[in-house]
Parts: structure tokens; sequence; C-alpha cells
């Protein structure tokens, strides 16, 4: 990464139509949490105008990287040059806090370091009250009384699929990219993609040793710790000789495909082809040849930002979706969740207000499920519910196939 | 001026002031930080000048309180929008305060039986225009930056676009207004009906004065009722001069389309690969038209303008056949401007508007003046209107800034000449107070200036706007 | 008086051919529409535009009031030299100066009749939609300075929206051009829409340049008969809001508009019919073919007695014949009426309506409602006999009136002007900061306060 944002900056015309799809703008109609003030910022500090201050940190820590504004500018500005390089900008001149500098330096690099620090939490969440539906409170939050998250899983994915199974003659042969989520928290997510690629006649390969995709770092502007992070991750995917590489995590899709490019140059571009989002993979490789027994759940489904915004993905988790149930549309399916991130943190209370939007979105459509392509937005939304003591499930589209596919026939021969 | 450096005298001054509005707006409300500052400090002409203090007002007792503060202190007031603006309006260019009036968004009042709506000047034009829409009313004013331009700013600056045809422009659907004067002072012209005319209309003064006399802090707009269905169809041609001829074609078979909006080869270039509309290379010119109406009008009109097309040597026509490719060809009009910068990094905006019958000269002129294409010039607008974009891009070398500019000069003579006016819905700003004279006699500049002092004796109200001072 | 020098003076700019001092003269300029009388010292008959700039220059040097005049058939006593003076015979500028058909703008001078240049531009199959009652033989340059809105308001505006750019002669005798002959422009403050609707009381305009429409092809009319207010007001509702028509004329008359006009006009209206509503779409032939069956059924849906679609062109002027005749016929009532054009939201159309009969009854002085109801606008026109105690009452009525209506916020004049008729009522509307400012800005451009004194402000 170089001064490449410094140009970057010169493009943007000020035309203000970031202003209709910045989803935080929407909430805050602030001009400095938006990408046109965030721009002018970023060309302020490179004419010397100003310095990182505090104040400068929460505003570019305000941008929710969603990426959606990037693909309608209309100048054609790359907004993840100017924002990545603010994000760099701000730890290098102050620093990042020093308990996520210890995770993102010294933990998330270390497999067994995290599983022991994650597994320690395990144990005390035992004891933690106040469970609704597998959610428990969010610690750092636990004293505000309102947010929850799930709870760990017992086994990790990467421990529970060492060895996964060997199929007689796959059509393909794949690794399963499970990102921490999913790794710690959403195993049967993982789960879900195993089986029903399985029953796809396709090998799958949960590569050990793989680690973080280096997005919590990278979005703190800690650029050294992810490409540390890269560089594991492309010696355990490059020596397996796959003929694809998939994540159920939207995020770490757009990382692993995209960022990567830029943090471990071209000659990531071979792997990076072949690395698809599950459904993305689904619809390419397995088209409409499987045959389902759709569940009579009415199901909807939300746009992960990363998958929508960034790979302009779309009909491809619905095509899944309609194959394996009641589909019905929400409306604006496309906005942002509001998780993801220190942004959660950092500006919990826009967060609150859109997930509301998009709790009231998915109430508005009917649906018994609400299905996604993200772990961290199940998350969110799954937060929501709970804390509504909502009827609506939250679950990963993978999830809804393997539940048509139990029901159904594989025709294996094509 | 620099509120808190240059001299000790202002630095008092500008102390002051902060401190009072302070105390009187409460903190939250009174933003004086660099970061802040910085994202008020410009608008879609790219041009920044750093405001000192930024208001963040809730109502109007907000803005008249600050008046009030800013008037005694004589410090320059502006009036912010969404920013969106092209002629400078919203830029700080001598300091002082900036009314960030994206806070002041509500809809206060639509009344579908009255046909007229009530709203703050942050309301952003395209949000009123779905509300209404829900009572099945329509607010026919729309600039091409509507989905992210506010009522207030189009208010300010008259915005046409791209409905103006048959629908009229800004000035036609206000009808009333809350102001602030600059001595803080509130004041109500026009009347929440269709129709009064008691009195001098202070309402028409008061719009396209680009935020020069005071602050509308409610605006009454007038609706009408939505028609049934509008249908688009866009006709693709080799040759600039057949899209003309057949625009005026379509007028002349007495057809008053919603929309007829042209496109050059230049702006062309410019869009292409936006979105999802696909436009051959062999396109030179472009016409984007909408028709509105009843389902059998609108067949009738329809088959006429693509009847007009055809005989003026379209390449081909296309009826949009859903909301979503009508939406695409839309998005693609709406986008040229700031999409213009994919050509080159500096742009000078012009939006001439002529008598229809001169377009075809005038954009020769046009050719002629840049005929070494020494910049690259894109035109495109509401030919219907006669109000044509003409946007003259040029890049960072040296020597291309002047060049430019003299070559603006030349069509803002030619302009005139051909009795056309030198802004069509942009206003005057600072970006084309130079010109204002070429078009205006020194008397009518005098009475304009006339207006100002009484409004404005200490010249508070957007300094360096519309008068070059 | 004028002194003899001045009129030495005034003869040898403008010729003494159009300078009349006769008695004859005077007299024939002294009223307007509104029947009010005031005798002008002089009027002259001015042919070109130096003619007015001399004529107003010479005035200003000697402070002799000027009172521009088009046709004097305004409403509000625009025309009407109330302090005496010189009044400007503009009909004799009467050329329309060019029709540009592709640019869709004609430039005239003031003393065009508008129906002449509708007529005009029909020609060339283009549309001047503002369109009074009086646009048989109300001149241009009236309209503009009243700011009138006429018929065609609902669909297309008044005529504030149709005027592009002015030639005005100021009160030192100046001349000036506001706006462009462009259907757009922004450059500057808009001194065109300011003078449109200033009476007459900032300049005389000399020359008018106006925005065209394309002519739309046929024009369908249908006549609905009610039995009572409420079905008629339902109807409109049902057109407007509910079916969304947007028609290009929605005219309602009442009980006593109607019974103005029986036996008079060539329509046969029924026994028993209280309301009337007279209804214009326009547009290709096929769609005012459907919509004017549409409309029909919504009449009936809501209890119209009858319904009459006019076929042809004769039986839509005859139609329309009664509409037009209202306001003169209401004479045949009473010797004296005063006009009120109100303006309300439409929703208080109804609750408007109700209180003004209701103040009719206790005043005892009768009153007819009729207008362009699709805008919420209702000509209110008091009719009675002359004598003290009725004038006394009729202002009381009217104070009464016009006091309710502010204050559900509607306007006291919507096209008329506020001229003398109504200038005592500008208070009710206006603060007295928003007065102050409207007379310093008169101040601003007439010092001396020569133009057309004594109107719009008391």
């Amino acid at each position: 990464m170089g001064e490449d944002w410094k140009t970057e900056v010169s493009k943007c015309s000020k035309c203000g139509k970031c202003h209709t799809v910045c989803p935080v703008f929407l909430e805050t109609g602030d001009e400095a949490m938006v990408s046109r003030g965030r721009i002018s910022l970023a060309e302020a500090l490179r004419d010397q105008q100003i310095v990182y201050t505090n104040k400068l940190r929460d505003y570019v820590y305000s941008c929710k990287k969603c990426m959606r504004c990037r693909k309608d500018c209309p100048s054609g500005v790359d907004y993840e040059i100017i924002i990545s390089a603010l994000l760099r900008g701000v730890a290098e001149n102050m620093g990042i806090p020093l308990l996520p500098k210890i995770i993102f330096r010294y933990i998330l690099p270390r497999r067994i370091l995290f599983d022991t620090m994650l597994k320690v939490s395990s144990k005390i969440q035992r004891f933690i009250p106040m469970k609704k539906r597998g959610q428990m409170r969010h610690l750092p939050l636990l004293f505000m009384g309102k947010r929850w998250i799930p709870t760990l899983a017992k086994k990790t994915a990467l421990q529970k699929f060492r060895n996964t199974k060997k199929l007689k003659n796959p059509r393909m042969r794949v690794g399963l990219f499970t990102g921490c989520l999913i790794n710690y928290i959403y195993v049967d997510i993982a789960e879900a993609v195993v089986d029903v690629l399985n029953k796809m006649n396709i090998e799958v390969v949960v590569p050990q040793g793989q680690l973080c995709c280096g997005t919590p770092s990278s979005s703190m502007g800690d650029v050294k710790s992810s490409r540390k992070l890269a560089e594991v991750n492309r010696k355990v995917f490059e020596s397996q000789g796959l003929d694809a590489i998939v994540s159920a995590c939207a995020t770490c899709t757009k990382t692993i495909k995209m960022d990567y490019l830029r943090t471990l140059g071209p000659s990531w571009k071979p792997i990076s082809d072949k690395i698809y989002d599950i459904s993305e993979f689904i619809y390419k490789y397995c088209g409409e040849e499987y045959e389902t027994k759709p569940i009579e759940e009415k199901v909807t489904y939300h746009d992960p930002c990363h998958l929508l915004w960034v790979r302009g993905i779309s009909d491809e988790p619905r095509n899944v979706l309609k194959k394996s149930s009641n589909f019905v549309e929400m409306d604006m399916a496309g906005s942002c969740c509001g998780g993801g991130g220190i942004f959660t943190i950092i500006h919990y209370d826009l967060t609150l207000k859109m997930l509301e939007r998009k709790v009231a979105s998915i109430e508005r459509s009917g649906a018994d499920t609400v299905a996604t392509n993200c772990p961290g937005c199940v998350m969110q939304i799954a937060d929501g519910f709970a804390g509504k003591n909502s009827k609506i499930k939250t679950t990963h589209s993978i999830q809804i196939l393997q539940r048509a596919l139990a029901n159904g026939n594989i025709n294996r021969e094509k | 001026m620099k509120l808190f450096k240059k001299t000790k005298k202002e630095e008092t001054k500008g102390t002051k002031a902060l401190n009072e509005l302070i105390r009187v707006l409460g903190k939250e409300k009174v933003l004086s930080a660099i970061e802040d500052r910085i994202c008020y400090s410009y608008d879609s002409t790219k041009q920044k000048a750093l405001p000192d203090i930024v208001i963040r007002p809730d109502d109007t007792s907000d803005i008249s309180n600050t008046l009030k503060i800013a008037n005694k202190y004589e410090i320059p007031v502006y009036a912010r929008g969404a920013g969106t603006g092209l002629s400078g309006g919203a830029v700080p260019l001598m300091g002082g305060i900036v009314f960030d009036l994206k806070s002041m968004n509500k809809i206060i009042e639509i009344c579908p039986e009255d046909f007229v709506a009530t709203v703050e000047p942050g309301v952003v034009t395209k949000d009123l225009q779905d509300e209404v829409a829900k009572h099945g009313l329509l607010y026919p004013p729309d600039p091409s930056s509507a989905a992210f331009s506010t009522i207030g700013g189009n208010v300010a600056e008259c915005a046409g676009g791209i409905t103006g045809l048959k629908y009229g422009v800004t000035r036609d659907y206000v009808l009333a207004l809350e102001i602030v004067l600059p001595d803080g002072s509130v004041i109500n012209t026009g009347r929440k009906t269709l129709r009064s005319v008691t009195g001098y209309d202070l309402t028409r003064l008061f719009i396209g004065s680009e935020g020069t006399l005071g602050i509308f802090t409610k605006i009454t707009v007038k609706l009408i009722p939505d028609p049934e269905r509008i249908d688009t169809l866009a006709a693709f041609f080799s040759d600039r001069d057949d899209a003309i001829d057949a625009a005026d074609l379509i007028i002349d078979n007495n057809i008053l389309p919603r929309t007829l909006e042209f496109m050059d080869q230049m702006s062309i270039n410019a869009v292409r690969g936006y979105g999802e509309v696909t436009i051959d290379e062999d396109v030179k010119a472009l016409l984007l038209i909408d028709i509105d109406g009843t389902e059998e009008s609108i067949r009738h009109e329809l088959s006429v303008v693509e009847n007009a097309c055809k005989e003026k040597k379209a390449l081909r026509t296309k009826v949009a056949e859903t909301s979503k490719e009508r939406d695409a060809l839309w998005a693609v009009r709406r986008i040229i401007s700031p999409a213009l910068y994919n050509v080159a990094t500096h742009k000078i905006n012009e939006d001439i508007c002529v008598p229809r019958s001169k377009i075809k000269e005038m954009l020769q002129k046009v050719d002629q003046i840049n005929e070494h294409h020494t910049v690259y010039i894109a035109n495109f607008g509401h030919i219907g209107d006669g109000n044509i974009h003409v946007n003259i891009m040029y890049k960072d070398d040296p020597g291309q800034e002047e060049l430019a500019e003299s070559i603006v000069n030349k069509i803002m003579e030619e302009v005139i000449a051909s009795g056309g006016t030198i802004s069509g819905e942009h206003g005057i700003g600072n970006k084309k107070s130079q010109f204002l004279e070429l078009e205006i006699s020194p008397q009518v500049f005098a009475i304009m200036k006339r207006f100002k002092n009484f409004f404005d004796p200490k010249g508070i109200m957007n300094p360096g706007k519309m008068f070059v001072t | 008086m004028i002194q003899a020098r001045v009129f030495e003076e005034l003869c040898d700019n403008v010729g003494r051919e159009n300078v009349f001092d006769n008695i004859e003269e005077r007299v024939c300029y002294s009223f307007d529409a509104t029947k009010e009388k005031h005798l002008p010292d002089l009027v002259i008959r001015p042919h070109t535009k130096e003619h007015v700039s001399t004529t107003i220059s010479i005035a200003n040097k000697y402070n002799i009031p000027i009172c521009p005049r088009g046709a004097g058939t305004g409403l509000s006593g625009g025309a009407v030299p109330v302090k005496g003076g010189i009044v400007l015979d503009l009909k004799n500028m009467d050329k329309i100066i060019e029709i540009n058909a592709k640019d869709l703008t004609v430039t005239v001078e003031p003393g065009v009749v508008t129906k002449d240049l509708q007529d005009e531009v029909a020609r060339l199959r283009l549309f001047y939609p503002p369109e009074p009652g009086s646009a048989e033989f109300s001149t241009i340059g009236g309209n503009v300075a009243e700011c009138t809105g006429g018929m065609t308001g609902m669909k297309y505006g008044v005529t504030r929206n149709y005027v592009l750019a002015l030639e005005i002669v100021l009160p030192d005798g100046s001349i000036i051009n506001t706006g462009r002959k462009t259907l757009r422009s922004v450059a500057g403050y808009d001194l065109t829409r300011f003078f449109v609707g200033s009476e007459g009381t900032l300049g005389v305009f000399t020359r008018i340049t106006l925005k065209l429409l394309p002519l739309p092809e046929k024009i369908g009319t249908i006549t609905s008969y009610f039995k009572n207010i409420d079905d008629a007001l339902n109807t409109t509702d049902s057109i407007l809001i509910k079916s969304h028509f947007l028609p290009r004329s929605l005219e309602f008359v009442d009980k006593t508009g109607i019974d103005a006009v029986r036996g008079f006009t060539k329509e046969e209206i029924p026994e028993g019919v209280e309301a009337l509503l007279l209804i214009d779409v326009d547009g290709n032939e096929k769609s005012v073919v459907n919509d004017i069956s549409k409309i029909e059924v919504l009449c009936k849906e809501n209890k119209a007695l009858k319904t009459l679609v006019a076929k042809t062109d004769d039986e839509r002027k005859i139609l329309w014949d009664t509409r037009r005749s209202i306001s003169p016929s209401l004479f045949r009532i009473a010797s004296m009426k005063f006009n009120d054009d109100i303006c309300v939201p439409r929703s208080k159309v109804r609750e408007v309506l109700k209180r003004v009969y209701e103040l009719s009854k206790t005043y005892s002085i009768q009153v007819a409602a009729f207008g362009h109801i699709g805008e919420g606008h209702i000509h209110l026109n008091l009719i009675y006999d002359e004598g003290k105690a009725a004038d006394l009452s009729v202002h009381k009525l009217i104070s009464q009136i016009l006091k309710e209506v502010v204050s559900i916020g509607g306007t006291i004049t919507s096209e008329h002007g506020v001229g003398d008729t109504k200038s005592e009522f500008i208070g009710l509307e206006l603060s007295p900061h928003e007065i102050e400012i409207m007379k310093e800005l008169k101040k601003m451009f007439d010092p001396k306060g020569i133009m057309n004194p004594g109107k719009i402000f008391v």
C-alpha cells in the first residue's frame, strides 16, 4: 500500500451522491460521517491542514466499510483505498488501543493461544446468567444491558473437521476457509457447508493452520498484523492443490479474494480466482442440477454488504433459497444491518438504529426465518430479535439448503 | 476572515461570538473543531473555503438567534443544504458561520386534499417526492441531484431539473416561505393556498436569491396529482444534429414530454459502463424522453415520439419495459455531471440556456471555440427548455486552466449574443459572478444590489456570491 | 390640476394628439370594473416606450401621479386614478412583436388583448394558458400587473408562471429589461416575478415576453348540476383526489350565481339546481374522450342531477358562456357589487362557504359564490342596492369574511389584486414588518410615490 490514496482523493467531485447510499449518513445526516466528508478530511491530512486527533479517529471509525458508496460513485473514486489509508494513518499516528493490539499482534497469529483464550471464556460464560435463546450478554457491554451475543462453541470448527470425509469419485475438491465467527461460534454453519457439498459429490477439506483473515486488524489500521495473517493463510492454502476455496463468511471472502491481491501482490491472483462465496460456488458449479424438497418456512434474505456492494452477488443466494424454501423478498434487503467490528463498539447507538431498520424490514416481509451469507450479519440480526423476544429465526442460507437437501434426493450423476 | 487568528480585534470578536452562540444554542449545536469545519467547506464545484463555525440548528429560533449574533459582530453567514450546488452557493468564501440545514429535515405536513406540503429546508427533494407519492401526488421539480440535494437548496438556487418543459421549475411550485432575515427577524411570505397575490411577490424575490437575502426555515410547496403512468424512451443517434432535430419535431407535433434530455458524445463516453446500460460505440447523441399521463394518452404520444425519432434518422429507439430498466436509464443521465471527472480532473460547469432554435448554432460555436480540442467539452441537458450543461473538462497540465477559462469567456459571449442566459438553473454563486454583468445592464445590476443592501446592510449573508465584491 | 407648462411639456414630448384633457376622455378613463370613479387630470395615449418613458419622467419631475391602464377591466381598482394625475392608456401599444414558435416564446406590447394573443398563437398550434374570465377584453399588461389566474390555473398555473422577461419603465423614466427570452434563467434576483403582480405601483411594462406551450389537440367540456353544494364538492374530491385527474378547468357556481344567469344564457339549467360544476379536460383526442366519460361517471356517482357533455365547439361555447356571464349578470339582481376573490386550502372550502352563507343571512346581503374551486379559489360577490346603510353592512360583512378566511389560512386576494378596494385588509394577512418591507421596496423604486398611488397600501 502506497501513496495512491493521495491521488484518489482528488477524484472526488463532491457531488454528494454517497449521501443516498451511506447507511451511517442515513442515521446521522452528519457530513463528517459520509464518504464525501471523510474524503475531504483525507484531503486536509494530505495537505497538512490537520493532524490525527480523537475526533478525526471517531469520524474515521464511523465508516461501516460496506463499500456501497464505491459501487455508486459516478466519479469512480475507490473509496476503499482512502478509508484504508485513513485507518492505517490512525493506527500509525495514534496507536492501536492496547487490548486489540495484543490480540492482533500476538493472539490472532497463534491459533493455540487464541483457542486457549476463548476456551477460558467459554468456561466463564457458563457462569453468566441470563441467556436468551442461545445468546448471552456481550462481555464489554454487559453493563449496558442491551447486547446479546451467542455462546462460544465447545469444539471449534477446525477441531471438528480436522479430518473430513474422503469421497470416492469427487467431481471437485474444495477447501473451506472458516473465518473466526464460524470457527468459534457458528460451527453449525461449517457443518452445513461440508454436508451440502458432500451431498453434491464435492470433497471438502478444512486446512488446519488457517488463521483469521485479517479484517479485524486491518479495520483498525493494523496493516502489519493483517499482512502477517495473510502470509500464513497463503502458505496454508497454496500447498493444498485445491480446485476451489469457499467461505460462508462474506467479509472473509472479500478479504481473501480481493484485499489479499493488494496485500500479497499479483502472485495471489491464481488462488484469488478460485475463491468463492458458498452460494456463489453452488450456483456456479451445481447450478440447477440438484433436487431439493423445499422447507415450508417463509424465508427472506438479507444481503451482506461485502457480498452485495463489494462483489455484486445477489441472485446466487436467492436462487439457492428459492430452491430450498418458501422464499419472500424483503424491502431494503441490501441495507446494512449495522453489525461488524469496531464500529459496533464506538458507535453503538448507530448500530442499534441500523439494526432496528433491518429488523423492521424483516418483520414486514412476513418471513419466519431470515437467511444471510455472513456469520457477522447472523450474529447482529439474531441480537436484534433476541432483544425483542421475537419468534423470527436467523440463519445462514447454506443451512436452509442443508435442510432442504435432507428432505430430497441428490442427482449425483451429473 | 479567519475568526480566531489574524488580528487581535477579530480574535476577540470571534471568541465572543462563539461563546455567545454556545451559551444561546447549547454546545452540541455549535461545532468549531477543525474536522467538522473541513466537512462543511466545499460544495460540488470542488471549491474549498474553511468556515470558522458550523451551526446545526434545530428550528427557526436557533437560526434567528445565530443571525442576531452574527449580525451584531458582522460575521458572514452561509446557508448549506446538502452542499451539492454547482455554482459555489454553499461555499463559505469569507469564512464565518455555516448553517448545516440538513439537521432541519422534517416534512412538517402533507395536505393531500389541499395539494400542498410544508417542509423544513433540509428535506431531501426525493424524500419529499416519495412521501407525497404515497398520497398519489407529485412534486414535479426534479434536479438531477434530487436524491441527495435539499428543497432548501433547490429553492435558494431555483433549480429546474428534468421535468421543466412540461411542469416548470422550482419557483412555479413554491407557495409560501418562512424566512429569517439577516437581522434575525422572521417573516412569512406568500400563503399556503394555491393562489395568492396579496402585496408584492416577496416569495419569488427570495427564490433563487442564493442565500444572499435570508434563510428559509419553512417552505410550502404546491403539489399536483401524480400521473397514472410514466413511460421512458431512449433514442440513439449517430449525429448530434439529428437528435436536436428529433427533439424539435417532437414538440412540433404538439407533444409536451415530461422530460426531454439530450446527451452528446462526450457525455455518453463519460457514463459508458456505469450501471447496467450499454450504449453502442456508433452512438454520438442520445435523447432520453419520459412521457406521462394515462395509459391511452401515453400509447398515442409514445408512437408520435418514436416516429419523430425515426424520421430524424435515429439509429434505434428503446422503450423501457420495466421500472428497473427505466431507473437504469435515468441513473446514467443523472450521474453525467460527476462522471465527467472520469474524463479529466478539472471541470468548469456552465448551464447556459438559449432559445431552442439557437441550440444547434450554439453547439457549433462551442465546437469552433474548442476547434483544436485543447480541452474536453461535454454538452447535455434539458434540450426542450434550451438549457444545456456545457462542461469544460481539462487536465492538470500547466496552462490548461487559463485555456479553459478563455474558452468559457468566449462561450459566454456567444450565449449572450444569441439571446441566452448564463445560468438556467445552477445560479450565479461565485463561479459565474464575473459574467453576470454580461447579461444584466448596469442599472439592473444596481437595483439588485439595492435589494441586497436593503435586506442585508452589513453584507453578512453569503458574501462573495452573485455580485463580484 | 396640471399646470399649463407641464401640459405643454407633455405635448411637446408625446405629441399633442396623444394628450387628452377634455372632460369626455377623462370621464371615460376614470373607472374600471369595480365601478369606482375618480377623474384623472389628463389621459395620455403612448405609442412607444419612449412616450411612456418621457411621460413618466415629466410626471416624476412635477410629482404628478401616474396610473397605468390596460382595458380597465380590473376588479380591485388598479386602473382607477384615485389621486388624479395622468392615466396612461396603454391600449394603443397593442402589437404582437414576435412569436418564436420554435422557442415557445412570444413578445408583446402591454395593450394586446389576451384572447387576441391566444388566437394568434393558436394558429401556430401554440397555447398561452392563463385565461381570466375577462380574457376577451382584458390586456396582457393588466393580466401581468395583477398576476391574474383564470380558468386554467388548476392544470397550467397562473400568469407569473408564464412571464419570462419584461421591459419596464421605472418611476424615474428609465427603462430596464428583466429576465431573459429563454425558458429558464436564474441570473440574479428575480426582478421579473417581483414586478408581476405589483399592480402598477413600481413601473410600467412596455414589453412582455411570455412562455408558450404546444396547443393541446382537443378540449372536452362537461357540465354537471347538483341539488346541493356538498354533492358538487364531493365530486371535485372524487376527480382530483380519488381519481387523480388534473382537469384544465374545474369551475363551480352556486345557486345565486346560477339564478343570475338563468334565462340569460342558452344553457337550460333545470330547476332545483343549487350547484354547478363546469369541467374542461384537454389532451389528445382519445384521452379526452376517455377522461370525460370517466368524469361523467364520477359526477353521477356523487348524485349529479344531470350531466351535459359538449359535443361540438358551439356547445362548449354555450356552457362556458354561462360561467363567463355570471359576474356581469349579477348586476341584474342589484345595482352594486363587491368582489372578493379569496382562496383557501381546498379542504376548507366547505367550511368557508357555510360560514359565508350564514353571515350573508345575518347581514341580509346576498352573496354569490363561484370560481376555480379545484384550487380552493372562490369569487365571493356581495350584491346590494346603493345606499349608505347597505354600504356600511357590506363593509362589515366583508371584514368579517376576510378575517375568517385569513384565520383558516386563506388569502384575501388570489387573482384580482389588492388595489384600493382591499388595501385596508392587507394587515389581516401580512404582518406589520412584512408591510413595512414592501413599503420600503416601493420607496426604493418610487421615492416620490407617483406610481399608482393609493393602491395596495393604505
